[in-house]
C-alpha cells in the first residue's frame, strides 16, 4: 500500500493534466486506460467475476486520493478533492455536509453509480475506479443496497415485485426470489403488506420497503442517502433504529444526511466541505431531542442513539 | 427473466390503456389489411380452383388461332375427325365433343322463354356429373338417332312450363332456323354456390338445356372447335399437347396455328392475377405496417422519457445495459403484437363476415396468421431498438435526479 501510496502521491503533484499515468481521467487516452486494466485486474481471482476478490480485508472501502472533477466545457469545477477515507466492515458511518459540500458526489461514487475521475475506490478489496457502466452494475447488484430520499420503488410494481428486483438481476430463481422476498418484509416489519402497490404505503411503510429491497442479496454495504429526508420524526425514528438493528447484525450501513439528529444514531460521522473532509470523528452517543421525536419509549432514551447492548466506538 | 420482462411490459401497456390501443392502431390496420387481403386472395383462388373443378379442370378446347390469317374450309373440325381422334387418343380422352352452342326462344303454350342449347354427348354426365331429380339423361340413342330430347335444370324448367317435374312436356323452338318440337327427357337441380352461379352467368328467368351434339352440328357437320376432357390431370398436359401436334399435322399446319385452351391454365392466369393483387395492396398494407412501427417507436420514446426515474432505479439495483434494453424491446414487441394479434381478429373477422354475406366460406391460413403475429413483433422489435437503446444508456445518476 505503501508504494501504491507513494506513486499517486507523485502523480498527483504533477498537476491536474488528463492522461497523466497512473491517474484515471475520462478522456486520458491510451496510458490511463492500460493503467486502468491492471488496476481493475489486482486482486481479482482469474477467470471469477470482478466481485470477487480474494483480499478480503477489514476494509470495506477504502478511497485513495479520490478526486472528482465536473467538466462543464468551459469550466472545471472540483467536487471531491483528493479524498482518503477508509470504512471498516460493520461500521455505523454517518456522512454529513451542506448541500454543494461533496457529500452527494461522493455518495454517487461510493454507490458506484459514478465514476472518479481520479484515484482508487477499492470496495470489498476491489477497485472499482475504472470499471465499465456494466462491471459496475454487476457490483451494485452484489454489493450494495441503496436506500434513497424518495424511496424510490417502482410505482405500478407490488412490495414484493419490487424487493425482488435486485435478486431478478441477480439472475435467481423465481421461487428463491419470492421466499426471500417474504423473508424480508417479514424482517422490515410489512410482512402482511407484500402485495400491497407503493402508493397504498405509508412513507415510512415505503422506506422500509426500499430497506427491504436493499438487503435482497446480502450486499455487504448498506449506502443510505437522506433515507429519512421525506418522513417525519416518528417514521424517521423508526427508519434509523431498523438501520441500528441491521448494523447490530452485522451491516456495514452509510447514511448520508444532513440532520445532526439522524447522524446521532450512528457511531462515526465524517463531515464535508467543499469537497473535502473536514472532520472524521467517533460519534459519542447522545440523546436525541425530545421533543422531535415526540413520543415516550423511544430508543436513545437511555442517553444513546443506538438500542441497547450496542458497543460504544470508543 | 424474460417472463418477468412481459409481465412488466404487460402492466406498462395496462397503465397506458387509452394510449397503448392508439399506438397498436396503426399495427392493427395494417395487420388487419394483410390478413383481409391475403385471405381475400386466398378465398379467391380456392372459390376459382373450385369452380375450375366444378366446370372440369381437365376440360380443354382446341381450335384454329384467330391469329392465322388464311383460314381454310379444312381448319374446321368434321364428326369424321372428331371420331378419328377418338380412336387415337382414346386411352386419355375423357370425353369429347363439338362444342355446340346455340340460342333461341322456347315456346310452350303461351310461354315464350329464351334458352340456351349446349351440344353434349350422352357420357357427358361422366365428366360434368348432375343431379337428375326427374326422368333421365340424355342415351346414347338420343345422340345416335339425333332424336330431340332435351334435358334442363329445375329453375328452366320452372320458367318454360310453370313446374318442375317437367318430363314428357314438349316445347317448339328454332335453332338453326328449323322450328321443331322437342321434348323434355330429364330435368336436374343445379348446386351451385353464389360465387359459381355469378361467374357461371345463371339467368334466372331464362332456361338452358342439353340437347345432343348431333342435332347442333346438323346438317353441315362442320364445327369451329373440338372441347376435350383428359382422363387424367396428372399427364394431360402432354396429351394436350400431343393432340395439337396431330392436329395441326393432319390439317397440314404449325402446331403454333392451333390454340389449345385449358381450364388448368385459365386458372393459373386467374391465379396470378389474385397473386398480383394480393402484392400490390399487400405493399400499401406494409406501408401502414411502417407507420404503425413508427408510431410503436414515437409512443416508446414518451415511455423512456416518462419512465427515465424508472430507469435509474433499476440501473442502481443492479440492471445492466443489456437488461434495460430488453426490457423496452420485449414492451414494444408485445405492443406491436398485441396489435398484430388484434389485427389478424380485425381482418379475420371481416373476411369471415364478407364470407358469410357472399355465402362462401373464408380461407384465413394459419401460417398467415403465425407469420403476421411474427412479422408485428418484429416491427416492434425493430423499430423499439432505437428507444430502447436510449433507455439503456441513460446514465443512472441523471436518471435518479430526473423528476
Amino acid at each position: 500500500m505503501k508504494l501504491w501510496n507513494h506513486r499517486k502521491t507523485e502523480d498527483l503533484g504533477g498537476g491536474w493534466l488528463p492522461g497523466k499515468p497512473g491517474r484515471k481521467f475520462r478522456a486520458g487516452g491510451i496510458i490511463p486506460k492500460l493503467t486502468a486494466a491492471w488496476a481493475d485486474r489486482r486482486g481479482k481471482i482469474p477467470g471469477l467475476p470482478g466481485y470477487i476478490t480474494e483480499n478480503i480485508s477489514e476494509e470495506l472501502i477504502r478511497l485513495e486520493d479520490l478526486v472528482k472533477i465536473y467538466d462543464t466545457g468551459a469550466l472545471k469545477v472540483l467536487g471531491l478533492k483528493r479524498i482518503n477515507l477508509t470504512i471498516h466492515r460493520g461500521e455505523f458511518v454517518a456522512i454529513m455536509g451542506q448541500s454543494g459540500s461533496g457529500k452527494s458526489t461522493l455518495m454517487n461514487i461510493l454507490g458506484c453509480l459514478d465514476r472518479p475521475s481520479m484515484g482508487h475506490y477499492y470496495l470489498d478489496g476491489v477497485d472499482v475506479a475504472a470499471m465499465g457502466p456494466d462491471e459496475l452494475s454487476l457490483i451494485r447488484n452484489r454489493k450494495i443496497g441503496f436506500v434513497f430520499q424518495s424511496f424510490n420503488l417502482i410505482s405500478r410494481t407490488s412490495a414484493l415485485k419490487n424487493v425482488e428486483l435486485p435478486m431478478t438481476y441477480a439472475r435467481k430463481g423465481k421461487r428463491f426470489r419470492e421466499q426471500r422476498a417474504r423473508v424480508l418484509l417479514e424482517r422490515v416489519g410489512l410482512g402482511k403488506r407484500a402485495e400491497h402497490m407503493p402508493n397504498e404505503l405509508s412513507g415510512g411503510q415505503r422506506q422500509r420497503v426500499a430497506i427491504a429491497r436493499a438487503l435482497a442479496n446480502e450486499p455487504p454495504l448498506l449506502l443510505a442517502d437522506e433515507p429519512t429526508g421525506n418522513l417525519d420524526t416518528a417514521a424517521s425514528v423508526e427508519i434509523m433504529e431498523l438501520f441500528s438493528q441491521l448494523h447490530k447484525e452485522g451491516t456495514t450501513v452509510v447514511v448520508v444526511t444532513h440532520e445532526e439528529e439522524i447522524a446521532a444514531f450512528t457511531e462515526r460521522i465524517i463531515r464535508f466541505r467543499d469537497g473535502m473532509v473536514v472532520s472524521d470523528q467517533p460519534n459519542m452517543p447522545r440523546k436525541p431531542r425530545q421533543e422531535k421525536t415526540g413520543s415516550a419509549g423511544m430508543p436513545g432514551q437511555g442517553n444513546t442513539a443506538v438500542p441497547e447492548g450496542e458497543e460504544e466506538p470508543c | 427473466m424474460l417472463i418477468e420482462n412481459m409481465l412488466m411490459a404487460f402492466s406498462a401497456i395496462r397503465a397506458n390503456k387509452m394510449r397503448s390501443f392508439l399506438t397498436m392502431l396503426g399495427i392493427i390496420i395494417g395487420i388487419g389489411s394483410v390478413i383481409s387481403i391475403v385471405s381475400i386472395g386466398d378465398t379467391m383462388r380456392g372459390l376459382f380452383e373450385e369452380l375450375y373443378r366444378k366446370i372440369g379442370i381437365t376440360q380443354a378446347y382446341i381450335a384454329i388461332g384467330y391469329w392465322v390469317d388464311d383460314w381454310r374450309q379444312s381448319d374446321y373440325f368434321t364428326l369424321d375427325e372428331m371420331e378419328r381422334i377418338k380412336e387415337i387418343f382414346g386411352d386419355e380422352i375423357a370425353y369429347i365433343d363439338s362444342d355446340a352452342f346455340t340460342s333461341g326462344d322456347a315456346v310452350c303454350a303461351r310461354t315464350t322463354v329464351k334458352f340456351n342449347y349446349q351440344g353434349i354427348d350422352y357420357n357427358y354426365q361422366e365428366v360434368q356429373p348432375v343431379n337428375m331429380v326427374y326422368g333421365r339423361y340424355l342415351n346414347e340413342g338420343d345422340i345416335l338417332g339425333r332424336r330431340k330430347n332435351v334435358v334442363m335444370d329445375t329453375t328452366s324448367a320452372i320458367n318454360l312450363f310453370g313446374v318442375e317435374n317437367a318430363v314428357g312436356k314438349t316445347f317448339r323452338t328454332t335453332i338453326y332456323g328449323t322450328m321443331d318440337e322437342y321434348t323434355v327427357v330429364g330435368v336436374y337441380k343445379k348446386d351451385l354456390n353464389p360465387f359459381q352461379a355469378m361467374m357461371l352467368g345463371s339467368n334466372t328467368d331464362g332456361g338452358e338445356a342439353f340437347v345432343p351434339y348431333t342435332i347442333l352440328t346438323w346438317p353441315n357437320d362442320y364445327f369451329y372447335d373440338i372441347r376435350i376432357f383428359a382422363k387424367d390431370e396428372e399427364s394431360m398436359d402432354m396429351f394436350f399437347d400431343n393432340l395439337k401436334a396431330y392436329v395441326a399435322k393432319s390439317k397440314d399446319r404449325n402446331p403454333e396455328d392451333f390454340r389449345m385452351e385449358t381450364a388448368k391454365a385459365q386458372m393459373g392466369q386467374w391465379d396470378s392475377m389474385m397473386g398480383g393483387l394480393a402484392t400490390a395492396v399487400g405493399g400499401i398494407a406494409a406501408i401502414s405496417l411502417l407507420v404503425g412501427g413508427i408510431g410503436i417507436m414515437n409512443i416508446m420514446l414518451v415511455s423512456v422519457t416518462e419512465r427515465t426515474r424508472e430507469i435509474g432505479i433499476r440501473k442502481s439495483l443492479g440492471a445492466r445495459t443489456k437488461d434495460i434494453m430488453v426490457q423496452f424491446l420485449t414492451e414494444s414487441a408485445i405492443l406491436s403484437a398485441c396489435g398484430g394479434i388484434l389485427g389478424i381478429l380485425l381482418g379475420g373477422g371481416i373476411v369471415t363476415l364478407g364470407g358469410r354475406l357472399l355465402g362462401v366460406q373464408a380461407i384465413v391460413k394459419p401460417g398467415v396468421v403465425v407469420l403476421a403475429v411474427g412479422f408485428s413483433a418484429m416491427v416492434g422489435i425493430f423499430f423499439g431498438i432505437y428507444p430502447a437503446s436510449k433507455a439503456a444508456k441513460k446514465d443512472p445518476i441523471e436518471a435518479l435526479r430526473y423528476e
